[in-house]
């Protein structure tokens, strides 16, 4: 089936299978390999991607679904030069980032709560990204990078 | 060559005509974390999708005539963040808050976790518990039935095949109700329940008990309100003794539902523990970590 | 020590921008033109003999171009280190459930699914072995290839026996005046690095033979199987070590079949094939941390004095060898703790069974004995009415202490300071007190409990008397006047990348971003042995730094001569290189002049550790050359109406030596920690007459965001001489006291003693843990 979407602020068409998941076809038709399966069954968060805005798995999303509909991956997240934005920058300089393969779906993660709570206690920071697993970090420094964004970001819209 | 179709409903009426559409097994699609699982385990499960999901009427949320009104599609994120859901049902909105995670949260339905009636399921203890109702479509018209006759046992419904869940509905507790809903996972999210509890309760100015209700979850063959136990609150003033004798009669109804198996030694006293909190929590204003 | 520039700085991982942006690319993210997939038909038996496999019927299938079996490898894909007794597919019998048969290479999907289906295997089931510690019986069906008599191990199922030997412990024991005598248990553990195992294999017909993508931890062993299994030779084959989703040691052995399976149907296709193994299938096939059964005996004096020591372990292989020969030694020579003794023996049996296969895990054998001796120090504590950190206080190793093996030990055994340490940051004395005192009142129905533990450790650096033992690293000054390092050993997220660039630019007082490190690649590395057992910032750092050294002094001979003055009258100022008549040049001038003067611009540095030695017969010697010490407490909030366990604090004390990259330390450390939190609480490897319960990660469950406390990690920084620039190592150690920290806290908490990991809602409310009925099957064996 022909299938339509905005995908990173961009419309984009392709051809899939009815029975398609929205991460195959990003990773496989698409080309856009930085969202990641690390489990199939929607447990890992490795998939992640913002779907209207809301952070979903990717493994159990059809594609079909999308249609019509807004995706951001971790490709969209960077700045128009491709350099790092705020929270990936934070990301890197507390040490946020180990192997890397749970990191897109950490980042997106970190973008959806600032979008909706722009002053996150280390709880609810905790909370939201409880559906990314990550085997390396401990996520003590993910809680930073996410926590340390938050804060730039009140600084900047004060200072404003 | 695909495993299965998809197609998208149009309005609510046109799902319910795509599900009986003859020479096809088709479903409903929602959220999709349960069916594509299953899809997975079980590739002849069904020939096609129908996908309700888009429907902005199986979405809503509304308050009408004492009753709140939750589409089938309204997904766990929407129904915890509803002010209508927060005010009139907090056993409901914290029921939602536990199920998996963000990701579960944004895009599982209830209708979804009511019709896969999962033993674990988070929802229906609370649901039972508020005396929802389903509203079933199907060719033959529009049905209401009781959520605690809908859900016939684990991962069993009364729903007729072709049939379309369309919205669940609760009667609003009385004014002074207090209702609460606690977990037992093996860890903080992402956790199948090992054990719910889901309560309401209210006092009069006396502070005698009037109302008392209490389903559990992965505890029970049938998803219920357990009368003995509500019987042993009512007439009565709320006090950590009285909790502990409805905590007794709690798992005996286990038991007596359920039979003795290989996890009633755990469930028999963590049970306890959970319905004398729930109900700590309903009737003494007690915040549980 | 002059003032560090760039060691110890905070700095960014070289490698994590790629990350973040999400273009590093992981095997599975590969794709080539005319690439093809394979996958591997796995045994749904736990053991049997293989009566016929036909490949045939697959070829017929459309879409399918190759299928092979053991026999398409030279001597049936027989690989393995220390003992080969695996191969690249089944050969004979089949040994675990999981083991691959056959495999095969296909256009898409579909026809790979028909062509699995279309194999014929005939299997005869046979009996096996799924208690380890029946293993040993006379009448346990053999599972290895030797025979109970064999002269050396494997002897039948006994796949090695260790020994640690200090005077006569049993005579010893005897006289002692207080003996605490237990068991305890750990069970298998499954690594869960979010990126699943995969490779790819392009043939390179230019060089006869094959490049491998393999995420494995080291690509030189890769790279030899392949040569032995393929009938290559080292210019044939080359293996490259793309990045890495995690390994914590899990990235071996089943890595290396993958690879040999792939590389062969890329050779026989003439394609390149891309195998990536889904999340159940991975479970299922790939080896776990070894389960142990430890019975201990410890002898004290009233006043907590140790005498005596005397450990029987026994170590479940599982159906292959792996690394279990170094991991169960490590686990003999650890078995004790870090204690001064009179007396102690230590006897390890490491075991063949058909409950899946052990290997590499971080940690490497220690986890299990600490998390059983850390117990039973606090259990003699507690019998003894003495504060646990005083009991370790009392007997632990110190500066000069001669161990249990008879290794005296140098001035770096900086276990009393980490042990104050830790007692003051945790607040302990405060805490222990108040929580003891609580527990000896019986719960109230559903309170919550507070408890307070603490546990200590030692971890031997490096592979020790284990393996040879060396690291080579390169560098190099290119045209642009970047600098090309190498390295055998890698990094996986480790931040070994990271840690050597650093030590590189501190020594040449380079910029690191002049340093360059390409992913390893056995074409342009150099053998260095496996990334495992903390061997990364010792024996790699240490490579880097004398290579640094050597291309250094050629700058400074460039240097002075360009100045006119000898090379000890240069200064440096950041990269400037000053003479005495404070001119300056810059790096450029200087390497230009070094190519003037013919100089070499490359250099190659290779560094073993100093000697060790041990005796399999006497049970004696010096194991490491050197041990990392560390403490860490764990405290807990325990709900004694649910047996829910709530992890609300932990204080961990390390002695690290210098640190090279901060943030990758503590990385390491946090994250070492949540592995030892999900090993003490909720991790579940459960073997059921040799099929896996927990096949994904709905029921293997690991600590997610919510579970885990804010750590405090400390390191003690006194510099290590034989490390570069002063540094130990960590990865491994960090995990390590995490699982009995928190068990010695829940006991705190409840009065109750677990002995068994994990300690699940059952065992810390019932004290034991129940049974589920149903069939051991009903397991998902998603293996298509």
């Amino acid at each position: 089936m022909k299938l339509q979407f905005n995908l990173n602020g961009k419309l984009v068409e392709t051809e899939a299978s009815a029975d398609a998941t929205l991460l195959s076809v990003l990773r496989d038709n698409l080309g856009l390999t930085g969202t990641k399966e690390g489990c199939g069954v929607g447990e890992c968060g490795a998939c992640s991607v913002l779907l209207d805005g809301r952070l979903v798995n990717s493994c159990l999303t059809l594609a079909a679904q999308v249609n019509g509909h807004k995706v951001i991956t971790i490709e969209g997240m960077c700045l128009p030069d491709g350099s790092p934005n705020d929270l990936q920058q934070a990301f890197i300089e507390v040490g946020a980032v180990q192997c890397g393969f749970c990191t897109p779906g950490m980042v997106l993660a970190g973008e959806a709560l600032l979008a909706e709570n722009a002053r996150p206690s280390r709880l609810e920071i905790r909370t939201a990204i409880a559906g990314n697993l990550c085997r390396c970090t401990g996520y003590q420094q993910i809680v930073d990078a996410i926590q340390i964004t938050a804060q730039k970001r009140q600084e900047k819209k004060t200072d404003a | 060559m695909h495993q299965f179709g998809y197609v998208q409903a149009a309005s609510v009426s046109d799902a319910v005509l795509l599900l009986n559409e003859p020479g096809l097994q088709s479903r409903p699609l929602a959220g999709g974390t349960d069916i594509l699982l299953q899809l997975k385990h079980e590739p002849q499960f069904c020939d096609r999708l129908v996908d309700i999901s888009q429907l902005t009427e199986l979405h809503r949320i509304e308050q009408r005539d004492g009753w709140v009104h939750i589409g089938a599609a309204a997904t766990f994120a929407e129904v915890l963040e509803n002010p209508i859901i927060s005010a009139t049902a907090p056993v409901l909105a914290q029921a939602c808050a536990t199920v998996g995670a963000t990701q579960i949260r944004n895009m599982g339905t209830l209708g979804g976790n009511v019709a896969n009636a999962a033993a674990c399921a988070d929802s229906l203890p609370a649901l039972i518990c508020l005396d929802a109702t389903a509203k079933i479509l199907t060719p033959a018209g529009e049905e209401e039935i009781p959520l605690s006759e809908f859900v016939t046992g684990p991962n069993c419904t009364s729903l007729p095949s072709g049939g379309l869940l369309v919205s669940l509905s609760y009667p609003i507790p009385e004014e002074g109700s207090r209702s609460a809903f606690l977990k037992l996972g093996r860890r903080n999210a992402m956790a199948i329940s090992r054990l719910t509890v889901a309560a309401l309760g209210r006092v009069d100015a006396q502070r005698v008990i009037t109302e008392a209700r209490l389903v559990t979850g992965s505890a029970t063959p049938r998803i219920e309100r357990l009368a003995a136990v509500e019987q042993t609150l009512v007439g009565k003033k709320p006090t950590a003794e009285l909790y502990r004798q409805a905590a007794a009669v709690t798992v005996d109804e286990m038991i007596r539902l359920a039979g003795y198996r290989w996890s009633s030694e755990f469930k028999v006293p963590a049970l306890t523990a959970m319905t004398e909190r729930v109900f700590a929590q309903v009737f003494d204003h007690k915040e549980v970590r | 020590m002059p003032e560090l520039q760039f060691i110890g700085k905070p700095i960014n991982r070289v490698d994590a921008l790629e990350k973040v942006l999400g273009t590093a690319k992981y095997v599975g993210d590969y794709v080539l033109p005319g690439m093809l997939i394979a996958r591997t038909l796995r045994s749904t038996v736990p053991h049997a003999r293989i009566v016929r496999v036909d490949v045939s019927p697959a070829l017929k299938i459309p879409g399918i171009l190759a299928a092979i079996t053991c026999e398409d490898f030279v001597d049936q894909g027989r690989f393995g280190y220390p003992i080969a007794d695996m191969f690249m597919l089944a050969y004979q019998r089949v040994r675990y459930a999981g083991d691959g048969i056959a495999c095969v290479a296909a256009e898409n999907e579909t026809a790979l699914k028909l062509g699995l289906d279309a194999i014929v295997v005939e299997l005869e089931e046979l009996p096996g072995v799924f208690d380890a510690m029946t293993a040993l019986d006379p009448q346990a069906p053999i599972i290895g290839e030797t025979p109970r008599d064999a002269p050396d191990f494997p002897r039948g199922n006994l796949v090695t026996h260790y020994i640690v030997r200090q005077g006569d412990a049993q005579s010893e024991l005897a006289t002692c005046p207080v003996i605490l005598e237990e068991d305890y248990t750990t069970l298998h553990q499954e690594h869960a690095y979010i990126e699943t195992e995969g490779a790819l294999a392009i043939p390179a017909p230019e060089m006869s033979g094959v490049t491998v993508y393999a995420p494995c931890q080291s690509p030189f062993l890769n790279r030899g199987n392949l040569m032995r299994t393929l009938g290559l030779g080292e210019d044939n084959v080359r293996v490259i070590q793309p990045h890495v989703g995690g390994a914590f040691g899990g990235k071996d052995d089943l890595m290396y079949q993958i690879s040999g399976q792939v590389a062969k149907l890329a050779l026989l296709t003439g394609r390149p094939v891309k195998m990536i193994l889904s999340r159940e299938e991975s479970i299922i096939a790939s080896y776990k941390r070894d389960a142990m059964h430890m019975h201990i005996k410890l002898g004290a004096e009233t006043d907590g004095k140790l005498r005596a020591c005397a450990v029987n372990a026994t170590v479940d292989s599982g159906a292959y060898t792996s690394i279990t020969p170094f991991t169960s030694w490590r686990s003999s020579i650890h078995a004790m703790g870090p204690y001064r003794y009179d007396a102690c023996a230590v006897d390890t049996d490491a075991v063949y069974t058909n409950n899946g296969y052990a290997g590499a895990f971080r940690g490497f054998g220690n986890p299990e004995v600490c998390f059983a001796i850390e117990q039973a120090m606090d259990e003699l504590a507690l019998k003894l009415k003495i504060d646990p950190i005083e009991l370790r206080l009392k007997n632990c190793l110190r500066d000069g202490d001669t161990t249990a093996h008879g290794q005296k030990l140098g001035d770096d055994v900086a276990l009393v300071e980490c042990l104050e340490q830790v007692r003051k940051l945790s607040d302990w004395k405060r805490k222990h007190t108040l929580y003891s005192r609580l527990s000896t009142e019986p719960a109230k129905p559903g309170e919550l409990r507070r408890g307070i533990g603490v546990a200590a450790v030692f971890h031997g650096m490096s592979l020790g008397a284990e393996g040879a033992d060396f690291a080579v690293s390169t560098l190099e000054i290119n045209p642009d006047f970047t600098l090309t390092l190498t390295s055998g050993l890698t990094d996986y997220g480790t931040g070994s990348r990271t840690a050597f660039t650093l030590i590189a630019a501190e020594t040449l007082g380079l910029n690191p971003d002049r340093i360059v490190m390409p992913r390893p690649d056995t074409d342009q590395s150099h053998d260095s042995g496996p990334t495992v057992a903390s061997r990364g910032t010792i024996l790699g750092g240490n490579a880097t730094r004398i290579a640094a050294e050597r291309i250094g002094s050629q700058l400074n001979q460039a240097a002075a001569d360009l100045l006119g003055c000898r090379v000890d009258q240069i200064t440096r100022h950041g990269e400037l290189f000053i003479s005495p008549r404070e001119e300056p040049v810059t790096f450029e001038n200087v390497v230009e002049h070094a190519h003037k003067m013919g100089l070499t611009l490359y250099s190659r540095g290779r560094w073993s550790p100093p000697e060790i030695h041990w005796s399999m017969e006497t049970g004696q010697g010096k194991p490491y050359f050197a041990y990392h010490y560390g403490t860490q407490v764990a405290e807990v909030l325990v709900d004694s109406g649910t047996g829910k366990v709530e992890v609300t604090g932990i204080w961990a004390v390390h002695n690290t030596g210098t640190i090279i990259f901060p943030q990758g330390a503590y990385g390491q450390l946090y994250g070492g920690i949540t592995q030892g939190l999900g090993y003490a609480l909720m991790e579940r490897v459960d073997y059921d007459k040799g099929y896996i319960q927990a096949t994904n990660f709905d029921e293997y469950l690991i600590p997610t965001a919510l579970d885990v406390p804010d750590i405090e990690g400390v390191f003690v920084q006194d510099s290590f001489p034989a490390g570069p620039y002063g540094a130990k190592n960590l990865g491994e150690p960090g995990m390590v006291p995490a699982a009995p920290a928190i068990l010695n806290a829940i006991t705190n908490a409840t009065g109750r003693r677990i002995r068994s990991l994990p300690a699940n809602l059952e065992r810390v409310l019932l004290g034991k843990d129940l049974l589920k009925e149903g069939s051991s099957t009903a397991c998902k064996l998603g293996l298509k």
